[in-house]
């Protein structure tokens, strides 16, 4: 999860050793706009080789549920 | 004799009114001037005046291309305008084009109307008209003026999309080997809400109701009367599209992708072009970004950049390029194009 956290932290606009599975978006402020939406999924694209959807990650309010729309993404290709 | 058809010359042209990331921060409070660059690629973008037209726009690029010397109005016989924001409803602009740069009564015109695939579509309807016979020399006019589609405080577009114009002659060579092609299109009319103006054509005709503003999750305010983007869908398509139409040109032309010199795709944004260069696994010399100074102008992109590849020396000896336009439609096209 390395570079998709490094990735993540870069969109966020925070410190990558501040993120974890419980970083909530509204509790750091962070902009979780359509921006940030539209680069995660290029972002878990190149990472993961999976495609996320816009409506599902806009509902995401923390990195935990990235993960697991990832890990269902991934199931989906398994 | 048979013919092929070649590319003779290319010249862009931008309204002089800018549109600065400055000006565009002081409006979006969460935004500053060089998160836009950051994000976008974009320092800023040209906009069209208020009563400029992308016939207007077209004109002026026409007018350098003539300028420029290596095609004369007089060999044009027929003329392509690529456009989403036409002078009229009716007559059709490229008819009123042609009489405005003075161009041979018997040449055809028409419109088309598509966005940032419409350029490459637009080589391959000149290369059919050349190919066959019907025509010597095509002028391929791309313009477009989103500014007037677009809602001031939708950051979504408003950062991303510039006005501007390109006209591109394509002329009938007798050199053997085709210059252009070949094509690979791709049509998806499923996502055609993603990237739409929803009112204002006969579907949804301007009313009250489609005057009325709302405000988005992300802040971002508009009408039904205003140019909508849904990024995410928009970012999936392209990058579920893009590599497959790199694929399948490079299986019907039978290249090999180190073949090919630059790979020249529809400058969106930065942040979607480095997606796709990841994904496409094309080093970053041989995928250039020209959109720093003039935004995503829709079916523009490819041959301004062009142009700017050319002015900065990179095409002084033959190249091999892949031509990419991917957006609005969904539409899609490719082609290999030999400078």
């Amino acid at each position: 999860m390395n570079t998709f956290y490094e990735g993540l932290a870069e969109i966020l606009e925070v410190d990558a050793s501040k993120l974890s599975p419980e970083f909530s978006f509204a509790d750091a402020n962070a902009d979780w706009d359509s921006l940030a939406i539209v680069s995660t999924i290029a972002l878990a694209d190149d990472s993961f080789n999976v495609m996320l959807d816009g409506k599902a990650l806009a509902a995401c309010e923390k990195v935990a549920d990235i993960e697991a729309l990832i890990d269902a993404a991934r199931h989906r290709n398994a | 004799m048979a013919v092929t058809a070649k590319i003779a010359d290319i010249a862009g042209h931008l309204p002089s009114q800018i549109l600065s990331n400055e000006q565009l921060a002081a409006l979006y409070p969460a935004w500053s001037a060089e998160k836009i660059l950051d994000k976008t690629g974009i320092r800023q973008r040209h906009v069209a005046a208020p009563g400029e037209t992308a016939g207007d726009l077209a004109l002026g690029a026409a007018q350098k291309l003539f300028a420029q010397g290596r095609i004369a109005r007089d060999d044009v016989d027929f003329v392509i305008l690529c456009t989403q924001a036409p002078d009229y409803i009716l007559p059709t602009t490229a008819c009123v084009l042609a009489h405005r740069l003075g161009i041979r009564v018997d040449a055809g015109a028409l419109d088309v109307n598509l966005g940032c695939s419409g350029f490459v579509y637009g080589l391959s309807l000149a290369k059919g008209l050349i190919e066959t016979g019907a025509a010597r020399c095509v002028l391929l006019l791309t313009a477009d003026t989103y500014s007037k589609y677009i809602h001031p405080l939708d950051k979504s577009v408003r950062t991303l999309f510039g006005d501007g114009a390109a006209a591109t002659a394509i002329v009938a060579s007798d050199d053997p080997t085709p210059a252009i092609g070949p094509f690979v299109f791709g049509t998806d009319g499923s996502g055609a809400q993603h990237l739409i103006v929803p009112a204002g054509g006969f579907r949804q005709p301007h009313d009250e109701s489609s005057a009325v503003e709302t405000r988005d999750d992300s802040d971002n305010v508009r009408t039904a009367e205003h140019l909508y983007m849904n990024g995410a869908e928009v970012m999936a398509f392209t990058l579920r599209e893009v590599p497959r139409t790199m694929k399948s040109l490079l299986e019907k032309s039978g290249a090999t992708a180190d073949s090919i010199d630059f790979f020249v795709l529809h400058q969106a944004n930065r942040f979607m072009l480095e997606a796709l260069r990841k994904k496409l696994h094309v080093p970053a010399d041989r995928l250039p970004i020209c959109m720093q100074d003039v935004g995503n102008t829709v079916s523009s992109t490819i041959p301004l950049a062009l142009e700017s590849m050319r002015r900065d020396g990179l095409l002084a000896s033959p190249k091999r390029l892949m031509l990419i336009g991917f957006g609005v439609g969904l539409s899609w096209a490719g082609c290999l194009l030999t400078t």
